[in-house]
């Protein structure tokens, strides 16, 4: 079974886009890469899935059930960490994650108390008085607590410092190896050539292309680095081998590395590549 | 009830500043009686020859001198007024609180359902508005006790159910008001309550607006009417009723179908 599948998905907002015609499908036990900038449409396509938004066309399915008919069964499997914190002021960070839990019906109290312990949270702090990181650490417990079938992550990990992003991914593979299907919304795309396994890519509400990161990892493009007449120079060069090797032979060439791109290039290289 | 006992708790503080204050000011004012008794009587016989201003207050229809009558035309209108700015206030910031403080997200994806959440909030609107109600009542009865005189307790009651359900249908329309918007609209709400009570002080003044009477809820919930004629309009009661059940059902309508912010 699926745990995901969106199909030909739009939504706007009024004469604004949100997202078009998106479409993409992630496995049971998966971990999907949703990567995009800014205003691409990943938060909307999110909120569409949780029922936050209504949209005009298309069909989601979370966990085998219909998002417009089953929402409240949909949420009770799911857990959801938006890209903005924010709580009710005035509460202590231990009510909010026990709010959470009560609102599930479930005593969470043992896994919210060893979610606490690796994540470093002060259950005895008011909101107003926590960082954007604390918050963001609430916000994984409230999540995570529930041993969810699913996790929706927008943006996880803005405002984690290194060692909590660490700690979370670890906490995020733990949990997929229990079997929680992951989707990862995000634009850092360090952190989803290393965790994910399948990814999609969005651009101006647009889906232009999903694969497995590995694949969309490879690509005839090549990092180019070279020192020439003592000056180096570096530049990213799609096409044949042959005629790259061609154009630099008559050149007077000390030094030369031909790598594969990172992923913040391949990302730049589709985008343009679609733009074209 | 999870959602009903965390809205008790968040507005327990607005609770306590609004009931604190008008109900020590309704209470305060009764124990002021006695000790005012002598000039009120002086007072009942000016007001009750001021023509519109008289029959605007219903000062003439009873009698200021009175405990009654000092309670229908004093303190019953600073309840009214009291009891609908809170009920608006309230019920203007329950729903549209979580858009405008970005709580929203967080309470939408918990597994309520809109319908719920709508449901509990409007559930914890109206315990709050009786809250309200109850701990007024405590002030008053003991400034009624200082006094050492009560007002019949029928009409009393009645006017507390009026009153009531004065109170729900303003929280309940500012409520609608609520579910459609993404901010707390607490001027507007607050404005509203007292347009309502303009609009009943025009139609007992003016009498070509006197069909304005179906519209103010302050007028089927008017203490001096009440006391005076021992009874509720409830053809009226009924229609403003009618007015906050169809408010709610608008509000429940109006927030499953919209699209919520962040």
């Amino acid at each position: 079974m699926n745990a995901i599948e969106i199909r030909q998905l739009t939504k706007n907002y009024g004469k604004h886009r949100g997202v078009q015609d998106v479409s993409l499908t992630v496995a049971e036990g998966d971990i999907f890469g949703f990567l995009g900038p800014n205003g691409a449409g990943k938060s909307t396509t999110i909120r569409s899935m949780l029922g936050m938004l209504h949209f005009e066309q298309g069909e989601i399915t979370l966990l085998g059930m219909d998002s417009r008919t089953k929402q409240k069964e949909i949420l009770k499997y799911t857990g959801y960490m938006p890209s903005e914190a924010a709580f009710y002021p005035g509460m202590r960070a231990k009510e909010v994650i026990r709010f959470a839990a009560d609102a599930r019906g479930m005593d969470c109290r043992e896994e919210a108390e060893r979610l606490c312990e690796i994540l470093e949270v002060d259950g005895a702090k008011k909101i107003e008085e926590l960082s954007l990181g604390n918050r963001k650490k609430i916000s994984i417990v409230c999540a995570m607590q529930h041993q969810p079938q699913l996790l929706i992550l927008d943006e996880p990990t803005s405002g984690l410092d290194p060692l909590m992003q660490e700690a979370f991914f670890k906490l995020l593979l733990e949990y997929n190896s229990r079997g929680t299907t992951i989707f990862l919304s995000s634009h850092v795309l360090s952190e989803v050539k290393r965790y994910c396994r399948n990814a999609a890519i969005i651009r101006e509400g647009r889906i232009i292309r999903t694969d497995t990161v590995e694949n969309l990892s490879k690509s005839n493009m090549r990092r180019v680095k070279l020192v020439e007449n003592g000056k180096e120079q570096e530049f990213t060069y799609t096409g044949s081998m042959k005629e790259l090797i061609g154009q630099l032979s008559g050149r007077d060439i000390e030094d030369l590395l031909i790598q594969e791109p990172t992923l913040d290039e391949l990302f730049m290289h589709y985008y343009e590549k679609e733009e074209a | 009830m999870t959602l009903f006992r965390h809205e008790l708790k968040r507005n327990l503080k607005a609770l306590l500043i609004w009931a604190l204050s008008i109900g020590i000011l309704c209470g305060g004012c009764l124990l002021l009686f006695d000790s005012l008794e002598e000039s009120m009587a002086e007072m009942a016989e000016a007001y009750s020859n001021m023509g519109a201003f008289s029959a605007a207050l219903g000062m003439d229809k009873i009698s200021i001198g009175t405990i009654e009558g000092f309670y229908a035309t004093e303190i019953g209108l600073m309840f009214a007024i009291g009891g609908a700015m809170f009920a608006a206030m309230t019920g203007a910031a329950i729903v549209a609180k979580e858009e405008e403080g970005h709580t929203s997200e967080f309470l939408n994806t918990l597994p309520f359902g809109r319908g719920y959440i709508v449901g509990w909030k409007y559930a914890a609107l109206t315990a709050l508005i009786v809250l309200f109600q109850v701990m007024c009542l405590v002030f008053i009865c003991i400034g009624f006790a200082g006094a050492g005189e009560w007002p019949s307790a029928k009409e009393f009651l009645l006017f507390h159910a009026a009153q009531l359900l004065m109170q729900l249908e303003v929280g309940s329309i500012c409520f609608l008001l609520s579910a459609c918007t993404k901010k707390r609209q607490i001027g507007g709400a607050l404005g509203f309550a007292m347009f309502l009570y303009l609009l009943d002080l025009m139609c007992r003044v003016l009498p070509d607006l006197e069909n304005l009477k179906y519209i103010t809820p302050y007028y089927f919930s008017n203490a001096t009417d009440i006391f005076t004629s021992g009874e509720v309009n409830t053809g009226m009661a009924f229609l403003h009723f009618a007015v906050t059940i169809a408010s709610v059902i608008a509000a429940a309508a109006v927030y499953r179908k919209r699209d919520l912010a962040a």
